[in-house]
């Protein structure tokens, strides 16, 4: 059973001293770290992070980011080895573990990477898996919208991008998973929306019925969008 | 002295690298700091008189100061030859500006271009915390002058060259020695003096006593220098040596001036004295976010 879940996004810049001398959207920061913190409330038995990555499969629950491959400097002035000799996880997997460690959570972790080109049917039954592995699941699914938001996006302008992003931004909102687990992943990658496998996940996961939602956060400063939510089942 | 012994003696002088102290300022040696130019002269090389009125002066403290200038070097007789500009003279065209200056920013470091005692006196008694002796201990009473007041003095190299004259075919078999078996003994004899050793610079002082060939070899072989622990000021801004090598007048040589401060803070040094605040400043950061010990202001490519 999913007790609790969160929405992420996952670029490098949250990584602490990533975007230099300015620590840059704070709001994205505080809201991401209140995703987490109401996931924890949620008292769960283990914590999964599912994201976007270059296959489906599990990652090694001590996994991290490697801050190195993105900003040698910065591992070099912390005096860390990058991971700390731990696994290197993907992106996606390395954010959800640093805000888990942000969070202060200790507790056991799963990490699941899930292959951009996944179909929706086996999101969901990875998503349905994952409830069905502990009586009280918590889960956290990382993933962006379009990286095609504005001229100076990383992926230039789509105009398709913003109503796509408004589009699943409602589906969360109204805690519309069939919605979610709907979404076009050829659309998806063509509009270099890199959360889509996990928000179905999250749709596979979560009880038929409408939980209660909160959206924490939802723009796309970058031109790639961020959206953080969370998804609470009602009792 | 054989090659082995005074490479010995230079051994013995070298020290590990420290804060670097002045004023009540401490300054970690991963710390580039910016030396602003002040002359209070109406003949110095670089636009003459710009600022030999005292207001005009004060206007390019307060810029230099927000351009990112660490220290004011304030110099009241010009290097070249000229008129003679008596004690009296010198201390005149210094001191009060210098008191202006203590009023208007207590805490900042301010250095005085001289290399008398007597005007160093009045200088570091109306708030001076640094000696530039640019002339290379010429008059050798600067150190306890120093000392009496808790200033730092710069240890530099002039070769043979007297003070206010130019250079006539200095020849050194190794300019690089030369100069290091002129400063470390100089830093050496500063700290028997009584002068605190953190507060100590040592200057190859580029141009004087020295041909473009000698300030382009000392440039390339700074390393030699700064591994010896003193901080090491890098003096080369809008210098002959910049402007002989790239055929420019002095309007033109920033752009050597900035490669000259790149290089020299690539190979460690620590001072850079400069007419072009905001652009060395803006040469240093740069060099100091390549060498990986300042961040970028803001690092957002690539990264959303």
């Amino acid at each position: 059973m999913i007790a609790a879940a969160a929405l992420c996004p996952c670029p490098p810049l949250l990584a602490p001293g990533l975007t230099g001398q300015e620590e840059a959207l704070p709001e994205l920061r505080a809201a991401c770290a209140a995703a987490v913190a109401r996931l924890l409330a949620a008292a769960p038995e283990v914590i999964a992070v599912v994201g976007p990555d270059e296959r489906t499969g599990p990652w090694p629950p001590d996994g991290r980011l490697d801050v190195a491959a993105y900003a040698p400097a910065v591992v070099r002035a912390a005096e860390t080895a990058g991971a700390g000799g731990r696994p290197s996880l993907p992106l996606s997997l390395g954010i959800g573990a640093l805000l888990l460690d942000e969070a202060g959570y200790a507790g056991p972790r799963a990490l699941h990477g899930v292959a951009q080109t996944e179909p929706p049917a086996g999101c969901l039954a990875l998503g349905r898996e994952i409830a069905a592995s502990a009586a009280r699941v918590g889960l956290l699914a990382m993933g962006d919208g379009s990286a095609r938001r504005s001229l100076s996006a990383p992926g230039y302008l789509d105009e398709r991008a913003a109503p796509f992003d408004a589009a699943v931004e409602r589906a969360v909102r109204d805690g519309d998973l069939a919605a979610l687990g709907a979404l076009d992943p050829e659309l998806a990658a063509a509009l270099l929306a890199a959360g889509r496998p996990a928000w179905q996940v999250l749709a596979g996961g979560m009880n038929a019925a409408p939980p209660e939602t909160k959206i924490l956060y939802a723009d796309a400063p970058l031109g790639v969008a961020y959206l953080v939510a969370t998804l609470v089942p009602r009792p | 002295m054989n090659d082995d012994a005074a490479a010995r003696l230079r051994e013995q002088l070298t020290r590990s690298p420290g804060p670097l102290r002045l004023g009540g300022s401490e300054f970690a040696p991963q710390r580039p700091l910016v030396l602003a130019i002040v002359n209070r002269t109406p003949d110095s090389f670089y636009r003459p008189g710009v600022t030999w009125d005292a207001v005009a002066a004060m206007d390019m403290v307060h810029v230099a100061v927000a351009d990112g200038a660490d220290i004011l070097d304030v110099g009241g007789v010009p290097a070249k030859p000229g008129p003679e500009v008596t004690v009296t003279e010198e201390i005149r065209r210094v001191v009060p500006f210098i008191e202006r200056v203590r009023a208007a920013y207590p805490d900042l470091v301010i250095s005085v271009d001289t290399w008398r005692h007597e005007p160093a006196r009045a200088m570091c008694a109306a708030g001076a915390n640094l000696i530039n002796d640019t002339w290379s201990a010429w008059d050798p009473a600067l150190p306890e002058v120093a000392a009496e007041f808790g200033a730092g003095l710069v240890c530099s190299h002039v070769g043979p060259q007297r003070p206010r004259t130019r250079p006539h075919r200095i020849a050194y078999a190794d300019v690089v020695a030369d100069i290091l078996d002129r400063v470390l003994p100089l830093a050496e004899r500063a700290v028997k003096a009584g002068v605190d050793a953190d507060r100590i610079i040592i200057d190859p002082t580029h141009d004087f006593g020295k041909n473009t060939w000698q300030s382009l070899e000392i440039t390339r072989r700074l390393a030699e220098l700064t591994a010896t622990g003193w901080p090491v000021l890098l003096s080369a801004s809008r210098k002959d040596f910049v402007g002989e090598t790239l055929g420019t007048g002095v309007e033109d040589r920033l752009a050597g001036t900035l490669a000259t401060t790149a290089v020299g803070a690539w190979l460690g040094a620590r001072v850079f004295r400069a007419h072009d605040v905001r652009e060395t400043r803006q040469a240093l950061d740069m060099v100091a976010s390549i060498r990986g010990e300042r961040p970028p202001v803001r690092a957002l490519r690539g990264l959303a």
